[in-house]
């Protein structure tokens, strides 16, 4: 078992590199230069210079406005391992995500690390309530539909969930939406307080659960129909097991046939989407809280995007790619944890 | 005995089509009850034969899939719809991606644009119409509205005429924009709609508004002289009143009519009209359009294209301007010889100016949005000009004797106000956008964009996924473990950021709006490939192991023959099965991708982008339209393609049983 983990975390390692040098190279497609256009900044606030004199300070700048970000080469890897911290400046300086440093965003005028925390944990809250809930509905009516298979009410699930596994999200978000806010009143379209208010205590979280409920709701919504389509799909795969025919052929009452042994058998393969739905949490869903104007990592994201705030992208992937490796190692020691066979045959 | 019909292809066709909407119960009832062959296990030699009965496995998913109710139903649709976005587009002539009309903005659907009111239909004594409204006035002086009242999200509808207008008897009514002005029989005035620019009536809102042109004291006390009116106008946010003896009275919005200033006082003016921007007139020296502003409508020629402009001095070489009408853009003037003369610009799509018969000249000409009505003097309606919404293409009318003609729509009249025909602009279906563009045609070409970027991004799905699960499965060793860790880098790309820095990166380059379609089809595909590499994969490594295979390098048949000839035929259902599902998951994201603004972008329109303006709650609500049809649509269709792609994977597991 020691071995297999140090195998994947090596793996892991080295897929790390390859994305985020991927991710570099493109990040370096964008057309921004910083040293330029401080350099540019600089030189406007120069007075008394001839056009010779401003041509020179200007070069003169630029190069050290270059020296000083590191953009000094043309050589992606060098660029790259610099940005990683592993390749000096032009100083001798290390200065990159291994010393901690990812960059300053031009946006919130703040390194990125300041940034993201809150944001992430915004994220985080609503999703794991949503997880805790999703997985909460969407289990015992999986478990349900697939031992009742074919009933009535099974049937008429199935329809249900293949109406809302057919839905794009947004249009969930949308219905619910126009229903609860323009309709009924009950919740705030968006943001994360009430504008202007200052309560405190108590009252600001009661004001912070109101705001946050609608989102929730339909973050809930919005994953009811797939997850529940693939327990069903997984229980029925397990109930028609040679092992359950046993169990049943011994006697035991169905209660312990369906809970203990057809769902240990279920679990494996929804392993991988209990175990990525919760780290799936931390990345943020980004079309819910564009919707919504709500503070997470989704949004923060997106924004990010819309103004070029370079050095807050390339974070925000650096997370996301890691969440993403690290979940797989999660899951698959999971499944170690959960199927013995994988467990003897690592 | 009954004649049994053969049963061709179409027959069958047709039977399943009944079978498929009205149940098996019509289907016997009108094509007789299929003839079930019972039949029976012959024995030879006292050794049971039974390979009658035995069908091939591809035969046997067919029959189990044509039982499924729901399952054909969806074939049928999803067909439909593919025959639908990808032919109906051919049909549409008049649709580009970038059409914008501002009157036309918002209008829920309706098909009532050109429903004369009963009771106006027999006695009608003018109508006028703007925008998306027409208003009608009735021999008896009553006044009716048509169309789509409600003025944005204003709350105000011109069809809520104030009581003392319906009490009155009305001599004349003009519609403007989001405004409608009558005159009484009494010389009384009244307006209503929108009067946020001054458009009827003169409050403290409007008072000393250096922007307003406030309504003449004349008009406001009621002292008009309606014995004397020559013409009642409206236009954007302006009305108009011109007497008999060339006194003009005008008012209303001079940001919309920058010139108006030019017109107000004047007292030799013999028409007068208003384009979208300028208010434009004919005085009594009949030699030009007036509009105050130099180089102004002063080029004239006598078709809307062929023939080049020349000097409107040149032009008209003697001859005198009757009347003038005035489109968005462009003015006619009726001469008086009985020609037309057009000045301005045009857009496309037009109407040519008819050629009369001999001893045919034209004795009245109406101005819509963007085309001309001309009748002429045997009563034959003509009609050229801006001919988007098929407005200028007249219907044979005999015996006309006045015409009205306004926004979209045209109008003729007999002697007796009976209403002989109408034609233009009857509505929109599913309303319109923020654009004015017609949605239901959006839904349309977004469909086709929609679709063909879910189906593109499949084939290349499966191209790279199916190849490399071939070969990791087939070659095994250090080129499996080499693809598969490859595959793996693949899916751990986080898909919606890494489409966001794509796009906003390929936002910098300069691309056409095709080109950007094929990116967008490419990264789907190329980000999505893993899935089928696995199972393609998986399904090798199993079918190796199986008896056929053995059987078959027992026979000594070669390895590339085994591949194709009994590995793939048994792996491509299951692909079958993973491509429909995939190609409802790609267009899921790609619509997803344009809702957020980084897949598809305007003008061309996609499932995705048309709903965007629907994430604000307001627009949502009032524009439900917007939103909710295309929506419908988008989740029927990939309702019905999940449907085929579940029923195809049941239908194939030979573990499920065939009971349902």
């Amino acid at each position: 078992m020691g071995r297999y983990i140090a195998k994947r975390l090596l793996y892991m390692i080295f897929v790390f590199f390859l994305l985020t040098f991927i991710l570099f190279l493109l990040y370096q497609m964008m057309p921004a230069n910083r040293a330029y256009t401080d350099a540019r900044n600089e030189i406007q606030t120069m007075k008394n210079l001839t056009e010779e004199e401003k041509a020179t300070k200007f070069d003169e700048l630029y190069l050290k406005y270059k020296r000083m970000y590191g953009t000094d080469t043309d050589n992606k890897l060098v660029l790259y391992l610099r940005w990683l911290g592993l390749y000096p400046f032009y100083d001798g300086h290390f200065s990159g995500i291994f010393e901690g440093d990812f960059g300053f965003s031009y946006d919130y005028n703040l390194p990125v690390v300041k940034v993201v925390p809150s944001h992430m944990r915004n994220s985080f809250l609503i999703g794991i309530i949503t997880e805790v809930a999703v997985l909460g509905v969407t289990i015992p009516l999986g478990i349900k539909c697939a031992v009742k298979k074919n009933s009535r009410f099974d049937r008429f699930m199935q329809f249900f969930t293949l109406i809302g596994f057919s839905t794009p999200s947004f249009i969930i978000y949308i219905v619910f939406i126009v229903f609860f806010c323009s309709i009924l009143h009950w919740f705030p379209v968006s943001g994360m307080k009430t504008p202007g208010s200052t309560y405190t205590g108590w009252r600001n979280a009661v004001d912070v659960l109101w705001h946050v409920t609608l989102p929730t709701i339909c973050l809930t919504f919005g994953s009811l129909a797939s997850i529940t389509r693939i327990c069903r799909a997984s229980m029925i795969d397990a109930l028609s097991l040679d092992c359950i025919r046993t169990a049943r052929a011994k006697g035991l009452t169905e209660k312990t046939v369906v809970y203990s042994h057809a769902w240990r058998n279920a679990l494996i393969p929804m392993v991988s989407i209990i175990v990525g739905g919760f780290f799936g949490t931390i990345s943020g869903a980004m079309i819910l809280e564009t919707m919504f104007g709500f503070k997470g990592m989704g949004l923060l994201f997106l924004n990010a995007t819309r103004t070029a705030d370079y050095d807050m992208i390339m974070f925000l992937e650096v997370i996301y790619t890691f969440i993403g490796l690290f979940a797989n190692l999660v899951i698959d020691l999971t499944y170690g944890i959960v199927d013995p066979r994988v467990r003897i045959s690592k | 005995m009954e004649k049994k019909k053969k049963e061709n292809i179409f027959r069958k066709l047709l039977r399943w089509f009944v079978r498929g909407f009205f149940g098996l119960k019509y289907e016997e009832k009108w094509f007789g009850k299929r003839e079930k062959v019972q039949k029976e296990i012959v024995y030879k030699n006292g050794v049971p034969d039974d390979s009658e009965l035995i069908v091939s496995p591809g035969r046997q998913i067919f029959n189990r899939f044509m039982e499924r109710k729901f399952a054909v139903i969806s074939v049928v649709v999803v067909l439909i719809m593919f025959a639908v976005v990808f032919i109906m587009p051919h049909f549409m002539t008049k649709y580009y991606d970038a059409f914008t009309e501002t009157t036309q903005k918002d209008l829920p659907p309706t098909l009532s644009l050109m429903r004369v009111p009963k009771e106006l239909k027999n006695n009608i004594k003018m109508i006028d119409s703007y925008g998306s409204f027409s208003v009608g006035l009735s021999k008896d002086g009553k006044v009716y509205v048509w169309g789509i009242g409600k003025i944005g999200a204003t709350g105000l509808n011109v069809k809520d005429i104030p009581e003392e207008v319906q009490n009155a008897k009305i001599a004349y009514v003009a519609a403007g924009q989001d405004h409608v002005i009558a005159i009484g029989e009494d010389g009384k005035f009244y307006g209503w709609g929108s009067n946020r620019f001054g458009q009827f009536a003169n409050d403290e809102k409007t008072e000393g508004n250096p922007n307003l042109e406030p309504v003449p004291d004349v008009v406001v006390n009621g002292e008009l002289d309606v014995a004397h009116i020559k013409k009642v106008a409206a236009g954007f946010q302006a009305s108009a009143i011109l007497m008999d003896d060339g006194t003009l009275y005008i008012w209303g919005n001079k940001q919309a009519y920058a010139n108006m200033d030019s017109f107000v006082g004047r007292d030799n003016i013999l028409d007068i009209d208003f384009t979208l921007n300028n208010v434009v007139g004919l005085d009594t020296r009949q030699t030009s359009v007036v509009t105050g502003k130099k180089g102004l409508y002063d080029m004239a020629r006598t078709t809307i294209n062929g023939t080049k402009a020349v000097k409107m001095k040149d032009f008209l070489n003697g001859r005198k301007i009757v009347e003038i009408r005035a489109t968005t853009i462009n003015v006619c003037m009726l001469l008086d010889d009985g020609t037309v003369a057009l000045t301005g610009d045009f857009q496309l799509d037009n109407v040519e100016v008819p050629t009369l018969a001999e001893g045919e000249y034209l004795i009245d000409i109406e101005a819509g949005a963007y085309h001309y009505t001309a009748l002429s003097n045997l009563g034959h309606v003509y009609s050229f000009g801006g001919d988007h919404y098929y407005q200028a293409e007249a219907p044979a009318v005999n015996g006309a004797k006045k015409i009205f003609a306004g926004a979209f729509q045209s109008y003729a009249i007999d002697e007796n106000g009976k209403l002989l025909d109408n034609w233009g602009l009857k509505g929109y279906l599913f309303g319109t956008d923020d654009r004015g563009a017609n949605i239901a045609e959006r839904v349309v070409a977004g469909g086709r964009i929609t679709m063909t970027v879910g189906a593109i991004a499949v084939i290349i799905e499966i191209i790279i996924g199916v190849s490399i699960g071939l070969m990791a499965g087939f070659l095994g060793g250090w080129v499996d473990i080499f693809l598969m860790r490859v595959a793996e880098v693949f899916s751990s790309i986080p898909l919606y950021p890494f489409m966001l820095i794509l796009s906003s990166l390929l936002a910098q380059v300069s691309m056409t709006t095709d080109q950007r379609l094929y990116m967008i089809m490419v990264i789907l595909g190329v980000l999505g490939w893993p899935g089928f590499a696995y199972i393609t994969r998986a399904q090798v490594l199993v079918a190796r192991e199986s008896e056929y295979v053995t059987a078959a390098q027992a026979m000594g048949v070669k390895e590339t023959r085994i591949a194709f000839k009994h590995i793939l035929p048994n792996i491509i259902s299951v692909i079958l099965v993973n491509m429909t599902l995939s190609f409802a998951a790609s267009m899921q994201t790609e619509t997803s991708l344009s809702f957020l603004g980084f897949g598809v972008n305007y003008p061309q329109p996609s499932w995705g982008n048309m709903l965007s303006r629907a994430s604000n709650a307001t627009a949502a609500i009032n524009f439900w339209w917007q939103w909710v049809f295309t929506s419908a649509i988008l989740i029927f269709t990939t309702i019905c393609i999940n449907t085929i792609g579940d029923t195809l994977r049941d239908v194939m597991d030979p573990k499920s049983t065939n009971d349902k």
